[in-house]
């Protein structure tokens, strides 16, 4: 292996590095933007207006902005700007009118300029924009190289890129590799640690921040009922982003920082003194916990490196003999499409199935927290779960009629006759038509006679089964017919030499050398049954009361209607399982084939 | 026991509007072992399956025994049939595929393990009789057929190319158990093949069939020294006989009542009055070859086959392709010119239409 392999694979090593101190970087500017939100909101709370204007007294908020930055505890560096002029640090440069300009534009957000986070001074009608708020973030090399080297990462590193090393050295063995990527697992993780550590930081440090704004806000306040301070106060908190609120409550217990679950959703809470027995709760949701995307990108910025190696040592190896290795090429070059396409349509969905599972997840909100097994539970606890369980399993009971029926079908319409042939394509219609037309259609007709079939809970899931075997058994007659064109005439023809008659023939030759066929039709038709969704859809929208609530209708419902996904993901996770452990007994039963001749 | 009568069985399937048999008549008597014989497609299988039951006749009738059975279904005959891809039920043990035929006839299932045994033990597969067919060999499971076969005494017996799908050892092994078979039994049966080696060798009488039309019926020795035809005596014999075509002058002839043909290179004196074209038959074990202008007429040799025990020649007699077998081992160089020398007491004559003249 030549020499630079190493060193490339050692560099790669260090990859999930750059991804910590990234996020470190990142949590400290999140932290520097809340924290100026929260600061402007506060002095827009605090300073007076100048009288017959919505524009703040000057002196006011110059000795505002001065008792802030001088406030104990107060730890990040502050600058207030009336219009573009400094007032905390007089001799700090003013903001620029483009500066200035961009700050309007810009409305709502945040604006970085010379390292700190910028927002606009709003009036007290909170319409013009009458100055800035500044807070500084650390400097970003020095948050970086907190983030990227904090914890137990320095030790880890080393022994990434010395394992890295070790595995691309000529004639390394599996054993090495398996070593390395074991390695690289852990700076994935100790690499997330650090970014996860950083988000918890922030979260504390701008609680505790916050704390101080607050406490100088009920000092300025002229109420002391708290339920009034903290409505009052609510707009400083919510001015840090979304998820942030101030309650009364609280007692001397919390005030450090803690996390807590409120209502199944993580918040990272702290407890603020107002008054003798009064307290406020401040409360935000934790940073640490929307950290998850850190997780898969170290990890998967951690695999690079082993997977480098490891394709590394494949090229080496294969040089010798270059006739394989182009095989492999090719042959991955003709499965690529196939992979990509799995790989994207079938195994992309599946995993994201199970991650919505163990979430609570709903397109129109923000928070998707993850709730463990709690979507199961609730799975199990619901009684419509158990009643589209039951309806399904009942709609299967349609499998054995239909095969039955296409059987039939299939050994009359075997012949080769013009009638025969028309028969077949009539009963292949209905399976090639589009469900929703077909269902319109039988909706009305079932509505045509004196019984009401599909308004009728006792009849509506007989019903649907009707029309959905009707869609079925043409389909199930074109296997069958296949099926019976694959059996040699040689053994009907000896059965009837041998004297059996037209029953005893088909149950003992015709009959068992289609089973594999019979299995075949049996599982495609238990598979098909209970994810059918179409005719419930269309015709009977699950009802009436629920009879006709099956399985694949109530995951819709769960997902669309009451936009549940992770509930509707742990609902088409119990489909999933009950029809991989069906397709698993297909192929227990289908492994002992029949060979003909 | 049962003879086996076809009275001028034709059959065509409408799908085609050729027929696949055509007046076919044919008797086989009580306990003979016949073989239909003839190339792919020459309706040897049709009439067997008529004689099954298989197919139904479009003219003609068929007794078995006495009986007229012409439009009975195959239970109905008493016959049993062996196929060619041995049609074992690949679902059942050799047992019950040896009893199916028992059951479906509804013999009392006391009798029906003994039968077994006993047929098992016949065709030596006593030892496999819980196997399925997957486990068993070609050979294996056309004994399998067999037993099923024998297992129900039938009338008749008929095969429809029961050793194609074998191996040669095999093959020649289980023809000598057929014989044996029908030794013991002295059943009649009906073996159809295209195989002439099997047809020679295992038939007691021979019938030719080419294009639906019997062409032949006789013992293999009848049917090799006096083919009835062109065909047949192309057909029967490898390489097959050779047909030399050429115009009988009798003016010329050297003796009473001759003529002398001249066909290519070669000129031929024949025992025999004949005016115009004829074709001379002759088999290759009657030619030989000698030095040059020393023969019937000189050829040049196209092709040489040595086959060790004997060596085929292929030659050009004046445009007239003629083999010749020659014992042993010959070397001659392709291209050369050679004396031919043609056993002219050994000479088929056939008109041009290749019916046998005398």
């Amino acid at each position: 292996m030549r020499r630079w392999a190493g060193w490339v694979v050692g560099a790669v090593a260090l990859l999930p590095l750059l991804a910590s101190g990234w996020a470190a970087v990142r949590a400290e500017r999140a932290l520097a933007a809340r924290l100026a939100g929260t600061t402007a909101a506060y002095l827009a709370l605090v300073t007076p207006a100048a009288p017959g204007s919505a524009d703040y007294d000057l002196s006011h908020l110059l000795v505002q902005a001065g008792a802030l930055a001088r406030l104990p505890g107060w730890t990040s560096r502050l600058e207030v700007y009336r219009g573009t002029a400094p007032l905390v640090r007089a001799t700090a440069g003013s903001l620029g009118a483009a500066t200035m300009a961009a700050l309007r534009r810009v409305e709502v957000g945040v604006l970085w300029w010379n390292g700190s986070a910028l927002v606009p001074l709003k009036d007290k009608d909170g319409r013009a924009v009458v100055g800035a708020v500044a807070v500084a973030a650390q400097p970003d090399g020095e948050t970086w190289r907190r983030g990227a080297f904090g914890g137990f990462a320095l030790p880890v590193f080393f022994l990434a890129v010395l394992f890295a090393f070790s595995a691309v050295r000529a004639g390394a063995q599996r054993p090495s590799i398996r070593v390395h990527a074991a390695i690289a697992l852990l700076v994935g993780l100790v690499a997330y640690a650090n970014a996860r550590s950083a988000a918890r930081d922030a979260t504390d440090r701008w609680l505790e921040q916050t704390r101080l704004l607050v406490q100088e806000a009920t000092a300025r306040l002229p109420t002391t009922d708290v339920a009034r301070l903290a409505t009052t106060i609510r707009p400083v908190v919510r001015a840090a982003g979304e998820g942030a609120d101030l309650r009364p409550g609280g007692d001397s217990a919390g005030v450090r920082v803690r996390r807590v679950r409120v209502a199944g959703e993580p918040q990272a809470v702290v407890a603020i003194r107002v008054g003798w027995g009064r307290w406020l709760a401040l409360r935000t949701r934790p940073a640490e916990s929307e950290t998850g995307g850190w997780l898969w990108l170290c990890l998967g910025l951690a695999a690079v490196a082993p997977t480098v190696a490891a394709l590394l040592r494949w090229v080496e190896r294969s040089r010798s003999r270059p006739q394989r290795l182009r095989e492999t090429l090719t042959a991955w070059g003709f499965l690529a499409p196939a992979t990509a396409h799995l790989a994207v349509f079938a195994f992309a969905p599946l995993v994201f199935l199970f991650y919505l599972s163990v979430h609570r997840w709903s397109l129109i909100e923000p928070a998707k927290p993850y709730v463990g097994l709690e979507n199961f539970g609730r799975l199990v606890r619901d009684p419509l779960v158990w009643t589209s369980l039951r309806n399904s399993l009942l709609f299967t009971l349609q499998v054995p009629i239909t095969m039955a029926v296409a059987l039939g079908l299939a050994l009359l319409l075997r012949r080769h006759s013009t009638i025969a042939r028309i028969a077949r394509t009539a009963f292949l219609l209905p399976y090639v038509s589009s469900v929703v037309a077909i269902a319109i259609v039988w909706q009305r007709l079932l509505s045509l006679g004196p019984v009401d079939w599909l308004g009728n809970p006792g009849t509506a899931l007989a019903a649907v089964m009707v029309v959905w075997m009707w869609t079925q058994v043409g389909f199930q007659m074109v296997v069958f017919l296949a099926g019976l064109q694959a059996i040699p005439d040689a053994y009907i023809e000896a059965a009837r030499v041998d004297g059996a008659n037209a029953w005893r023939r088909f149950w003992r030759v015709t009959f068992p050398l289609l089973k594999p066929v019979t299995l075949f039709v049996l599982v495609t038709g238990i598979i098909a049954s209970f994810q059918v969704f179409t005719p419930v859809y269309v015709m009977t929208d699950g009802g009436p009361r629920h009879g006709t609530d099956v399985l694949a209708y109530r995951i819709y419902q769960s997902a669309w209607e009451f936009l549940q996904f992770g509930y509707g993901s742990a609902q088409a996770l119990l489909l999933f399982a009950l029809l991989f452990g069906v397709t698993w007994v297909q192929f227990k039963l289908m492994g002992k084939r029949v060979a003909y001749a | 026991m049962a003879s086996v009568t076809l009275r001028q069985l034709t059959k065509s399937f409408d799908s085609t509007g050729r027929y696949a048999l055509r007046d076919v008549s044919l008797v086989v008597p009580d306990g003979e072992f016949l073989v239909l014989l003839g190339p792919s497609g020459c309706g040897k299988t049709t009439a067997l399956r008529c004689i099954a039951g298989l197919e139904e006749p479009t003219a003609g009738e068929i007794l078995i025994g006495d009986r007229i059975v012409t439009h009975d279904p195959p239970a109905k005959r008493d016959v049993a049939m062996v196929f060619q891809n041995y049609s074992v039920y690949p679902h059942l043990t050799v047992r019950e595929n040896i009893a199916f035929a028992l059951e479906m006839r509804r013999v009392p299932q006391g009798d029906i393990p003994g039968r077994v045994a006993a047929a098992a033990e016949r065709m030596e597969v006593g030892d496999l009789l819980d196997r399925r067919p997957a486990e068993l060999s070609g050979g294996q499971r056309q004994r399998v057929a067999l037993c099923r076969a024998i297992v129900r005494e039938p009338r008749l017996f008929l095969f429809d190319e029961p050793l194609s799908n074998l191996d040669t050892k095999l093959r020649a092994e289980l023809r000598s158990e057929l014989l044996k078979l029908h030794r013991e039994l002295g059943a009649t049966m009906i073996y159809v093949t295209h195989d002439q080696i099997e047809a020679m060798t295992m038939g007691q009488r021979i019938a030719v069939m080419q294009e639906g039309r019997l062409r032949q019926t006789g013992t293999p020795a009848d049917v090799y020294e006096r083919p009835a035809d062109e065909f047949v005596a192309r057909f029967i014999g490898r390489p097959g006989m050779n047909i030399l075509v050429g115009v009988a002058d009798s003016g010329r002839g050297k003796r009473n009542g001759g003529a002398v043909v001249r066909c290519g290179s070669l000129t031929l004196p024949i025992a025999l009055a004949y005016e115009g074209q004829i074709h001379l038959g002759v088999r290759p074990e009657h030619v030989t070859v000698c030095a040059l202008d020393q023969g019937e007429g000189n050829a040049e040799v196209r092709v040489v086959e040595p086959l060790g025990s004997e060596t085929l020649l292929h030659l050009d007699a004046g445009g007239q392709p003629v083999v010749a077998r020659l014992p042993g081992l010959f070397a001659v160089p392709d291209g050369q010119q050679i004396g031919l020398r043609v056993d002219v007491k050994r000479l088929h004559f056939f008109d041009a239409s290749g019916a046998r003249i005398a």
